[in-house]
């Protein structure tokens, strides 16, 4: 499925797509909300929550891979590290 | 006289990410009276208190893991618990953000259950009954019985 044709379903079958296909990349909070990134396909999709993982506000997808740093930052390269 | 209080059944969690298991601690609430949740930050806390603080006729009825964690994953934990006769039968369910076939192979290849986080309220509501499906039989009806 391309990014197009991803940004054209509703949430709640958006969400089912991640579930099934995505493959997480990492959680990040702001303001008190909690976001999660995935990575389906050849793009990246960005769950942004009212209530962490109950009620998703909105739904974000992007290719660029300037917009990761907010999750790079968090996480620890040691962990990575086998 | 004193009213007989029910025995509860232990379930055993481990995971690093604390909102996953304050969701997880929510979901079990409506089974408080017979289940005691407990939970654990990292693998090795739940493997120690599996392995060196539980009775031997005091067993989990459902032992709950996370995959990714920082120092011992639930991977790890998981090979750990089924090399020891004592937890060889005893339900585990690998509670992860992955779909990957790859972990759900592993977890099949460990006699172990599989669920991916939920990401939304329709998938969250079941969270606990996809879980207590995992228990044994005579359990599982248990559990379901006393909270009609």
């Amino acid at each position: 499925m391309t990014i197009f044709e991803f940004r054209k379903r509703s949430i709640r079958q958006q969400a089912a797509i991640l579930y099934k296909h995505g493959v997480y990349i990492g959680k990040r909070s702001e303001d008190g909300k909690i976001m999660l990134l995935y990575q389906l396909n050849a793009y990246y999709v960005e769950l942004f929550y009212n209530e962490y993982r109950k009620h998703i506000h909105w739904i974000g997808c992007f290719e660029s891979t300037d917009l990761l740093d907010p999750y790079l930052e968090n996480m620890n390269v040691a962990d990575l590290v086998v | 006289m004193t009213k007989e209080s029910p025995i509860k059944h232990l379930v055993v969690y481990a995971d690093d990410d604390p909102d996953d298991l304050d969701l997880v601690e929510e979901a079990f609430s409506q089974y408080s009276v017979h289940v005691d949740l407990i939970k654990f930050q990292n693998g090795e806390e739940a493997l120690d208190y599996l392995r060196n603080h539980l009775h031997d006729e005091i067993k989990p009825c459902l032992i709950i893991l996370d995959i990714n964690m920082p120092g011992m994953s639930g991977k790890e934990v998981l090979i750990r618990l089924r090399g020891m006769d004592r937890f060889l039968e005893i339900p585990v369910v690998m509670f992860t953000t992955s779909s990957s076939s790859k972990d759900i192979e592993f977890a099949r290849r460990h006699k172990a259950g599989f669920i991916t986080k939920p990401l939304d309220i329709s998938q969250m509501e079941l969270i606990a009954e996809k879980f207590i499906d995992h228990c044994a039989e005579d359990i599982r009806k248990k559990i379901r019985t006393e909270i009609k």
